[in-house]
């Protein structure tokens, strides 16, 4: 009994032994500048005057809010999040119901399919852009081939964010497919089996089976995928800047403006932990589901 | 007539899906091995086809140092991360350090928008005159790859893992030993590919660098982007020095494809 306690005590010793080179840096590198960010939003820290001697309580947090740009960048930034998420899980899932139905040609199909993955953002915004040009682009001259008008993809205000969603569709509906066909080869056959014999049709053994025992893994896939799409911001960087205007002016994006263009950094922390917020909220959801699965 | 439908329907779509996704990255290599008035061609034409572009960018553009820069990062501060966080991982998957809460804060520290981090970084590397250095570039990829390595790796030391040490440890070994010649070990192709995938987060960061970077501590996702604005409309070099900076990570995906889902889908997968 006594001799247990000591070695919990010893084990409990070694593990924070073992964390604690990795807790202090992540201490340095994440904690500080998390509230460094948090001080500065409220103080008025500007890149002309950068000190924290003028203390402003709410006062940034009130302007970023009463903001209509950043107010717009938070609403654009919700539905870029939705439609990509949406549409890319929709397209990931049928290509992963389909890849999950054949067996030629299978390696093939998912070796293509891992090429964009982990490809940079920054280097598929410079395709897309080339690949997009109004002028000199293959995509338009295509279009004009086949009796279309041109688009203009990036320079009209309706279109700019639709070519964004576009653009990271081509990114990363691959993310949604390697995911969603891990869950689906780790089906179990037996209840597809069962059905067969009882004559469930192809959709009633899709609604019935297919998508209740995949959730766990819909949840997640969509979790993760949605908190990295809150993050988008090189991909606005290479192709629009976040124009024209204000039309692709995501919220990552908006807060590089206020700090670097109009160098109100106070003002941009108070953006950034509004952004925070949000991204925590998101963050403790997603854990708590992944350890409701264990 | 059906069942021939059945079997023909999904090769159809997937055949159309795969053009879609390989159409740009075919197209980027033509464009690279065009000449620079032949890249421009609408109708596309296909012309002389050669090298040029691919000796050009390394005469005209300081893309070595680019180059040098995205590696010498990419390596320093996954070799950093790399160790640190499989100690932590390992105390989180065996020793429950810190319970849920530890856990939770490095998930979310993974999670962060960069853009959080980036203006205080900038304030404090300012503050001690580090801006423009590699040491700062190193130091704020440490704060993706870290978290990311630590969450990734947990679930490498979880399950049969326990077992393997508790024999070793009836036999004598210390805590110390179990981990260094047991868990490590046996873990050590996760841990690799961990590391694989830490260095392309790195190499692919883009906003850190493009804050934090001065003229000659530039890696290539930022000299690329610069490159898109001062070369104006030069499309071919353009595409010769896109292939260049995709070539590592092609080449490390297949070593990759084993633990490519755990890290996706940060260890809820296998």
């Amino acid at each position: 009994m006594n001799q247990s306690k000591t070695m919990e005590a010893a084990d409990r010793r070694f593990g924070w032994f073992m964390s604690a080179p990795s807790l202090a840096l992540l201490l340095a590198v994440i904690l500080f500048p998390v509230f460094w960010a948090l001080f500065t939003s409220v103080h008025d820290y500007t890149l002309i005057a950068p000190n924290f001697d003028t203390f402003t309580g709410a006062e940034n947090y009130i302007s970023a809010i009463q903001d209509p740009a950043f107010r717009h960048s938070l609403g654009l930034t919700a539905f870029f999040v939705a439609a990509v998420v949406l549409f890319e899980f929709l397209l990931g899932f049928i290509v992963a119901l389909m890849l999950n139905s054949v067996e030629r040609f299978k390696p093939i199909y998912y070796g293509i399919l891992l090429c964009p993955l982990l490809m940079n953002p920054v280097i598929v915004g410079l395709i897309w852009r080339m690949f997009l040009h109004p002028s000199l682009g293959i995509v338009n001259y295509l279009l004009t081939v086949v009796g279309f008008e041109p688009v203009n993809w990036l320079g009209s205000t309706q279109m700019a964010i639709w070519t964004i969603i576009m653009v990271d569709i081509w990114h990363q509906v691959s993310f949604m497919i390697v995911l969603l066909l891990a869950g689906l080869s780790a089906m179990p056959k037996e209840p597809y089996e069962a059905a067969r014999v009882d004559g469930a049709r192809v959709y009633q053994s899709f609604f019935y089976i297919t998508l209740p025992l995949m959730m766990p893994v819909i949840i997640v896939t969509l979790l993760i995928r949605m908190i990295f799409a809150v993050k988008t911001y090189d991909l606005i960087y290479i192709m629009t800047r976040g124009g024209p205007g204000v039309a692709t002016d995501l919220v990552s994006y908006s807060i590089y403006r206020t700090a670097f263009v109009s160098l109100n950094v106070g003002e941009a922390s108070a953006m950034s932990a509004i952004l925070l917020g949000f991204i925590l909220l998101l963050t403790v959801y997603l854990y708590r589901y992944m350890r409701s699965l264990t | 007539m059906n069942r021939l439908a059945k079997k023909i329907v999904p090769h159809i779509i997937l055949t159309v899906f795969s053009l879609i996704i390989l159409m740009p990255l075919v197209w980027i290599v033509r464009v690279s091995l065009t000449d620079k008035l032949t890249a421009y061609k609408i109708p596309p034409e296909i012309g002389t086809l050669g090298l040029n572009n691919y000796v050009d960018i390394f005469e005209r553009f300081p893309f070595v140092t680019w180059f040098a820069n995205s590696f010498i990062i990419a390596i320093v501060s996954t070799a950093i991360a790399l160790p640190l966080a499989t100690a932590m991982a390992y105390s989180f998957a065996r020793l429950n350090t810190g319970g849920a809460l530890l856990r939770l804060g490095v998930l979310a520290s993974q999670m962060l928008p960069p853009i959080i981090l980036v203006l205080p970084l900038f304030g404090v590397f300012l503050f001690v005159g580090l801006t423009q250095s590699r040491v700062s570039l190193i130091v704020a990829h440490l704060s993706i790859s870290l978290p990311f390595l630590s969450w990734m790796l947990v679930s490498f030391f979880e399950g049969d893992m326990a077992r393997l040490e508790e024999a070793a440890r009836v036999d004598g070994a210390s805590r110390w030993q179990a981990f260094l010649l047991v868990a490590v070990p046996v873990a050590a192709p996760g841990i690799l590919a961990a590391g694989l995938l830490g260095f392309i987060l790195s190499w692919n960061e883009f906003l850190f660098v493009l804050v934090l970077s001065g003229p000659g501590t530039q890696t290539l996702p930022v000299g690329l982007a610069s490159l898109e604005t001062h070369a104006g409309v030069e499309i071919a070099p353009l595409a010769a020095a896109t292939v260049v900076s995709l070539l590592p990570v092609f080449a490390l995906l297949p070593f990759l494809r084993k633990h490519l889902i755990k890290g996706l889908s940060l260890g809820a997968l296998k």
